[in-house]
């Protein structure tokens, strides 16, 4: 469930010191490595760490340190004598390993472009009428260097719904509303609003526009630029994405 | 000082019970009219209110009786409680002053909690009579869905993870008891609903790989009566062959977030499961990860499963199955029918018998849909194994957020319609986290576009649309309300409380709010008067007829 958490009341999340998880990581791999995993993750003769109410309980080391020093021989897990430094890093390495596994906002992305680009060019002229609006000569030249490819890719999923363009360069809103009222007069123009009870505008010339609505009176009418982003999303295969972004890339 | 003698004078003079809080039992398993004992008014959850009092003739007559904005935090005048350390000035987070609660309404006093705060609030004027403060260790602070009375003595949870018990007639603590380790990641946002003398209590949280729970708790001493795990913990319980092994199924999610509904009749107590764990990933847990986003059937005594339908076999996109399950009276097929109804998170609409947990119906209801390749003979969707989250990334609708959410939905039996607000969004799913045993949530999600949201009317008996408002530019699960005054209310997600014709959705009424709903409608009788009441964001708003 559950969106993501705003808890400021949760406290700022708790930061490692990053030599010390470093130093910790290293300690870990070398002795602990072989039971518990390199990643604490669990092997062949230890469990997960990053799961143990133990670790989950510690807090710098007082809960992980007594099992360390004394080691659990009913288990098989020999005593280990660090300095009170070498425990404090391991602790830090392990809550940090569990920090980044709770904050899922921070996940980084892996390697997206593993399409095909000639059928990413395929589809951009063919299926996916993208040549009917866009040129890669034109306002698509050198997109490939500009962004990212996970950004690429959200950037025609979902494109921005403002933008400057034109000389000299101005802002450019993709959704505008014309609102028809009874006695014939319309106006056309940028929403700032628009809900069952009021549809509130500006026209070409700033002017801001205020209508009261009821049952669907007076009658808007929507003009979206980007209408065909939005159609998209209900004929895209997987792979079409795919290839689209590897083409994408390509146009450096 | 003067007044009040006299005031008090002449309550014990007239031998009325004017501050008696106490709660009359019998009210929890009637239509709720002169109370509101429970989160959804009643037990079945229909949040169908039979008063009439405010109905389509004259709904445009209502008007502004009072408004209620929450001062949360330590105030100077707050009870405080709690463990944690002290804190000064107010709280920062805004999650702490929304209002997710569905207040009680109980001899003229409203009790409602957010995190870390409850309030009793005189329902006739909108004035506070005490605020209940809690220091907490932390958790996170997403939301509360509210209070359980017993008698006199109210029930709340907190972020960190206490049940904690007030004197409803003076605000003050009578115990609290810890029910689960808020570093585990744990957390607490359920409405304690209130059984006989069993007090019901659930768990949150899904960041870290640990199971859910329901427990049922003693209203006078706090003890812990009994407790039902989400997940079998041991090879050969019940649903242990839908895990791979112990260790998946120890660390499988299952969180028990929403308040459930009750057939006194059967005895059972209906709640809908959250997600399973690791979240969007299912690598480490082939199966279907029994008994996560489930709709599971309790003995109310025992906590014993007697049956469960699972609407998302091996979830992989956080559809968890907490939306309310719906308790509905029926005919079906020219037969009386026990039915329960729930809109899932998944898009999905499901329609089963609740003295089986056999399915009678499946039905999309949304278009935008694309993760399920149809329905199997028992009525559970099948899901598609390419969209679950890859490297390269796969695009899914609904979003993680879902067709709807935990927003009470409503039934009305006069029009045989069940009430949702849903939306129809998609976003990319990338598997971040390659290793054999992935954690927490395993991928990574982006919004990848939106078709906007409806408040629909499903035809529990075909499962069709009878009628579908598309909002503009919002909507979504926003909670509703019906009534036998043959009116629906809802808010837009454009901060407006809106009423609408149950019977084909034209709009009868709106008020315009300084927030959007952020809980469910609710209604009741007080001195002859229909009161309608509403929470958004900070504020509760009631609303009565003019005189």
């Amino acid at each position: 469930m559950c969106q993501t958490s705003t808890g400021q009341d949760k406290g700022p999340p708790p930061k490692y010191n990053p030599i010390s998880v470093e130093r910790g990581k290293t300690t870990f791999v070398g002795a602990c490595g072989f039971c518990h995993g390199s990643n604490a993750k669990g092997g062949e003769k230890g469990p997960d760490l990053l799961r143990s109410v133990v670790v989950l309980d510690d807090e710098n080391g007082n809960a992980i340190g007594p099992v360390i020093l004394r080691g659990r021989p009913d288990k098989g897990m020999p005593r280990f004598p660090f300095t009170p430094q070498q425990i404090a890093d391991i602790a830090a390495f392990l809550h940090d390993s569990i920090k980044n596994a709770i904050e899922r906002d921070n996940y980084r992305i892996l390697n997206i472009v593993t399409g095909d680009p000639k059928a990413g060019e395929a589809y951009f002229n063919g299926a996916g009428h993208c040549s009917s609006c866009h040129s890669v000569t034109g306002d698509l030249k050198g997109i490939g260097a500009r962004y990212e490819p996970v950004t690429l890719q959200g950037k025609f999923l979902q494109p921005n719904y403002t933008w400057t363009e034109g000389t000299p360069p101005h802002t450019v809103f993709a959704i505008t509303a014309t609102v028809t009222l009874s006695s014939g007069e319309s106006v056309t123009g940028v929403i700032v609003h628009y809900d069952d009870f009021n549809i509130a505008l500006r026209d070409s010339s700033d002017t801001y526009h205020s209508f009261q609505r009821a049952n669907g009176v007076p009658s808007v009418e929507i003009h979206n630029r980007l209408q065909a982003h939005l159609d998209l999303l209900s004929r895209y295969t997987d792979a079409d994405i795919h290839n689209l972004t590897a083409y994408l890339v390509t146009l450096k | 000082m003067k007044i009040k003698l006299l005031f008090s004078g002449l309550c014990v003079a007239l031998g009325v019970p004017v501050f008696a809080q106490v709660l009359d039992p019998a009210l929890l398993t009637k239509p709720a009219t002169e109370a509101w004992p429970t989160y959804h008014g009643d037990y079945s959850g229909r949040r169908f209110s039979t008063l009439t009092q405010i109905n389509q003739s004259n709904v445009k007559h209502l008007t502004l009786a009072w408004i209620f904005r929450v001062k949360a935090g330590i105030t100077p005048n707050a009870i405080v409680g709690g463990e944690g350390p002290a804190r000064q000035g107010p709280p920062t987070d805004p999650g702490v002053s929304t209002i997710k609660a569905t207040p009680l309404m109980v001899n003229g006093i409203l009790y409602f909690s957010t995190p870390d705060n409850a309030w009793a609030v005189d329902a006739r004027s909108g004035r506070e009579l005490w605020h209940f403060a809690w220091n907490g260790k932390g958790g996170d602070h997403i939301g509360n869905r509210g209070m359980g009375m017993y008698g006199s003595w109210l029930f709340f949870e907190t972020p960190d993870n206490y049940l904690v018990s007030l004197d409803a007639q003076t605000g003050k603590e009578r115990w609290h008891k810890e029910i689960a380790d808020l570093k585990q990641e744990y957390f607490s946002t359920v409405a304690p609903i209130v059984v006989g003398n069993h007090v019901l209590v659930g768990v949150s949280g899904d960041s870290l790989d640990v199971p859910g729970f329901l427990e049922a708790h003693d209203p006078e001493t706090g003890d812990i009566q009994w407790k039902w795990w989400s997940e079998p913990l041991k090879k050969g319980d019940p649903g242990w062959d839908s895990w791979p092994d112990e260790y998946a199924m120890r660390h499988g999610g299952g969180m028990t977030w929403i308040p459930g509904t009750y057939d006194p009749a059967l005895h059972l107590y209906y709640l809908g499961t959250g997600n399973p764990n690791p979240v969007l990933t299912g690598r480490s847990r082939k199966g279907d990860n029994l008994y996560t986003c489930s709709i599971v059937a309790l003995n109310v005594d025992t906590g014993k499963l007697v049956w469960y339908f699972q609407p998302s076999p091996h979830d992989t996109h956080d559809w968890d199955a907490a939306q309310t399950p719906v308790l509905i009276d029926a005919e079906i097929d020219g037969k009386p029918r026990k039915l329960l109804g729930q809109a899932n998170r998944n898009g999905y609409f499901f329609l089963l018998d609740r003295t089986n947990g056999k399915n009678i119906l499946t039905a999309p209801m949304i278009r935008s849909m694309n993760w399920s390749k149809g329905i199997a003979p028992n009525g559970q969707p099948i899901p598609d194994p390419a969209k679950e989250a890859t490297i390269e990334g796969v695009l899914v609708s609904p979003q993680t957020g879902g067709a709807t959410n935990w927003p009470p939905p409503s039934y009305d039996p006069d029009t045989g319609l069940f009430y949702v607000g849903t939306s129809q969004e998609y976003s990319m799913f990338y598997l971040t986290d390659t290793d054999p045993h992935p954690e927490g949530w395993g991928a990574a999600e982006r919004d990848a576009g939106h078709l906007g949201g409806d408040l629909e009317a499903i035809d529990i008996k075909t499962g069709k649309i009878a009628w579908d408002h598309h909002y503009p530019f919002t909507g979504g699960a926003v909670g509703i309300l019906t009534t036998a005054g043959k009116l629906l209310f809802t808010g837009d997600g454009a901060q407006h409380l809106v009423a609408f014709d149950p019977a084909n959705g034209d709009i009868l009424w709106h008020a315009g709010l300084a927030d959007d709903l952020s809980n469910g409608p609710e209604t009741y009788m007080l001195d002859g008067q229909q009161y309608l009441v509403a929470g958004a964001g900070d504020s509760l708003y009631a609303f009565t007829l003019e005189p």
